[in-house]
């Protein structure tokens, strides 16, 4: 490339976007000016005179969208890095590099096409303050990235020598002398396609295939006419009878969640690099590269939901700051759905704590328990006793009385594998808490990331004599709770966690 | 052994800024439903009657019960090394924090708290979640309290997560 990898550190001199983006501005600022195209061209239509000026619009946009490559600028000045962009409404951001948290290479398909990638730094703890970069070359990309995660002193060969998400999956034969010499990247999980099976087994799987279907079906909807394409098949589907249906359904909503996990997933892997930060790369269409400083990295969070535990499937995401929003907005997965001994591995291999990861947690007693079941039972038997009451005072049907009925079995059910799942446990360097039915985590967090405690005890709480014990931590969700335990052992638990916080208040 | 309640209460003045409050949360529903009892064409007025002696009473016991109750619950304490509150009322809440994660504190008054010489402060750690905040401090132990944390907070490096 241009500038040999020596000069990198140091350097004083404004770098721009790739040249690339002169090919992708104009169109971009086209799109979003598009309705306003649109409607001048409407609102033109029916004038009588000839010269069509607003045609003008077209060459002002694109100059547009040309002017944004050339204003855009940023440079790496010793410890930080600058951007620069704006021709009227001039911006400057700048951040420290020692406060940069986490380094993403997005690629959608327009961009895959042209070899580049979009680059986004987040330097906040709470992954507001981002400085994107739209886009670089990818390799540019990648060596930015290396740079300010690793702040090698000079260019990692071996990061630089990666084949692009537009290549095939990466041969680690091939590259492997050079990453030997370097201190090896160490890959610790790849997507195996076998895992597709999990997909129609979450929820995001089952919510994406819901989508679909709805905007697939409005879609029809608007262009059928009076709605013929309804009744016929509604018509066809009673020819077929409700089994048929059923089943065609769920294969359909099972095809569409594969789909989107391979959309999403596709590729996946897992690597940690000779200073501990963890990379991922993962999607189909739309690449993504994500780097996670290891420093940064408070623990991770291991999703088991209902039917991918029912499964024998796990997911795995890193709890870290600085990633976008409260769930780390897709940046922070460690491993898609996948079995429950490739993901426990994978997050062992993380955190080097075994026993964190899989050790049995310790209960939060009878208490606990009641609480979970009155809970669960409570709203749906209060509704069973309100159609009781219509049923006899008013006349509303008995089969709704009888429908609600089983309402109160699931919710017994709920209650019980919800206190199934409540657990903690404390590890030497981590703390471990587990809870939900429906979606149940584990998450295990560096007793060293946690910032400050909380007792919480709402007026039930009292009197039945628990009280909620909540971690918070600047990484991932904020906080992390121990629902319910006896005052006896949050006592224990807050001694053994933060004795030097707790003594001078006993 | 267990942990103890945080060694001090809020100003006394508190009490009464928490009642005026109630109050006007309380005018605030009852301008409401003279609203309603002017937009209402139906000649019968049971139903407002029931609905403003309800108000009458649930406001009453509110703004009598909930500062006092609120004022025994609220405690706060700062050592060397951590700050401790206690806040809530039906709902309570204890809070801890060591000085080595604070990193900013903020001292606010708002109208009703300059009123009756009051402050709130608010200590907030690198959690969105772990904000500790004291609420009916007299002025001056708030801004004695502040320069504590400060200096404390500005001892300790690092970013603090």
């Amino acid at each position: 490339m241009s500038d040999p990898p020596g000069e990198v550190v140091g350097e004083t001199e404004w770098r721009r976007l790739d040249k690339r983006m002169l090919l992708i501005h104009p169109f971009q600022s086209l799109l979003q000016a598009l309705p306003a195209i649109l409607a001048l061209f409407v609102a033109r239509i029916g004038a009588d005179d000839s010269d069509r000026w607003e045609l003008l619009a077209l060459p002002v946009v694109v100059a547009f969208g040309l002017l944004r490559w050339v204003t855009t600028r940023y440079r790496i000045t010793g410890d930080q890095i600058e951007l620069r962009h704006g021709l009227l409404h001039k911006q400057s951001r700048t951040a420290r590099l020692d406060k940069v948290r986490t380094v993403d290479l997005t690629a959608q398909l327009h961009h895959r096409a042209l070899g580049l990638a979009k680059v986004e730094i987040s330097t906040g703890s709470a992954g507001k303050d981002r400085l994107v970069l739209d886009s670089l070359g990818i390799d540019e990309g990648r060596r930015l990235r290396a740079q300010l995660l690793d702040r090698l002193r000079t260019v990692d060969p071996a990061l630089a020598a990666l084949p692009p998400p537009t290549g095939p999956a990466l041969d680690v034969g091939a590259p492997a002398s050079e990453v030997d010499e370097v201190g090896a990247e160490e890959e610790l999980l790849r997507l195996h396609p076998s895992w597709l099976r999990f997909a129609p087994f979450t929820m995001t799987g089952i919510g994406t295939a819901a989508a679909v279907l709805g905007f697939v079906s409005q879609g029809i909807g608007r262009f059928s006419e009076q709605g013929d394409y309804y009744e016929s098949s509604a018509r066809w589907l009673e020819e077929q009878g409700w089994l048929p249906s059923v089943v065609g359904l769920l294969v359909l909503v099972s095809l569409l969640a594969v789909g989107a996990y391979i959309l999403s997933f596709w590729g996946f892997r897992l690597s940690r690099n000779h200073t501990g930060s963890l990379h991922t790369r993962r999607g189909l269409l739309t690449s993504r590269e994500v780097g996670i400083d290891h420093t940064r990295v408070r623990g991770v969070e291991l999703g088991e939901p209902l039917g991918l535990r029912l499964a024998g499937g796990r997911r795995l995401k890193a709890v870290s700051t600085g990633l976008q929003g409260e769930a780390g907005g897709g940046s922070d997965w460690l491993s898609p759905p996948a079995p429950a001994s490739v993901v426990e591995g994978v997050a062992a291999a993380v955190l080097g704590d075994p026993v964190a990861v899989g050790g049995t947690v310790t209960d939060h007693g009878p208490a606990a328990r009641r609480r979970r079941l009155t809970r669960a039972v409570t709203p749906p038997a209060a509704l069973v006793v309100a159609l009781a009451v219509g049923w006899d005072v008013g006349d509303w049907p008995l089969w709704w009385l009888v429908g609600a009925l089983p309402l109160v079995g699931g919710g017994w059910l709920l209650g019980r594998d919800r206190y199934r799942g409540l657990g903690h446990l404390v590890t030497g360097r981590h703390l471990v808490a587990r809870s939900g039915s429906l979606d149940r985590r584990r998450v295990v967090l560096a007793r060293s990331g946690v910032i400050g405690w909380k007792l919480r005890q709402s007026w039930f709480q009292r009197r039945a004599g628990v009280v909620t014990l909540t971690a918070t931590t600047a990484a991932g969700r904020q906080h992390y709770d121990l629902l319910d335990l006896t005052p006896e052992r949050a006592d224990e638990l807050l001694r053994e966690l933060a004795p030097e916080l707790v003594t001078q208040f006993t | 052994m267990q942990l103890r309640e945080p060694a001090h209460l809020v100003s006394p003045r508190a009490i009464r800024m928490w009642t005026v409050e109630a109050v006007l949360g309380a005018l605030f529903l009852g301008a409401a439903q003279l609203g309603w009892w002017f937009l209402d064409d139906a000649p019968d007025r049971t139903l407002h009657v029931v609905v403003g002696a309800l108000w009458l009473l649930l406001s009453a016991a509110y703004a009598i019960g909930m500062p006092r109750w609120r004022y025994r619950v609220h405690r706060w304490e700062a050592t060397p090394h951590a700050i401790y509150t206690q806040t809530g009322w039906f709902n309570q809440e204890r809070r801890i924090a060591p000085l080595s994660r604070v990193q900013t504190v903020d001292l606010e008054r708002g109208p009703l708290a300059q009123l009756f010489g009051l402050a709130t402060v608010t200590v907030t750690t690198a959690s969105a979640a772990g904000a500790l905040e004291i609420v009916g401090l007299e002025v001056g132990v708030a801004r004695e309290l502040v320069d504590t944390l400060t200096s404390a907070a500005v001892a300790e490096k690092g970013d603090a997560t």
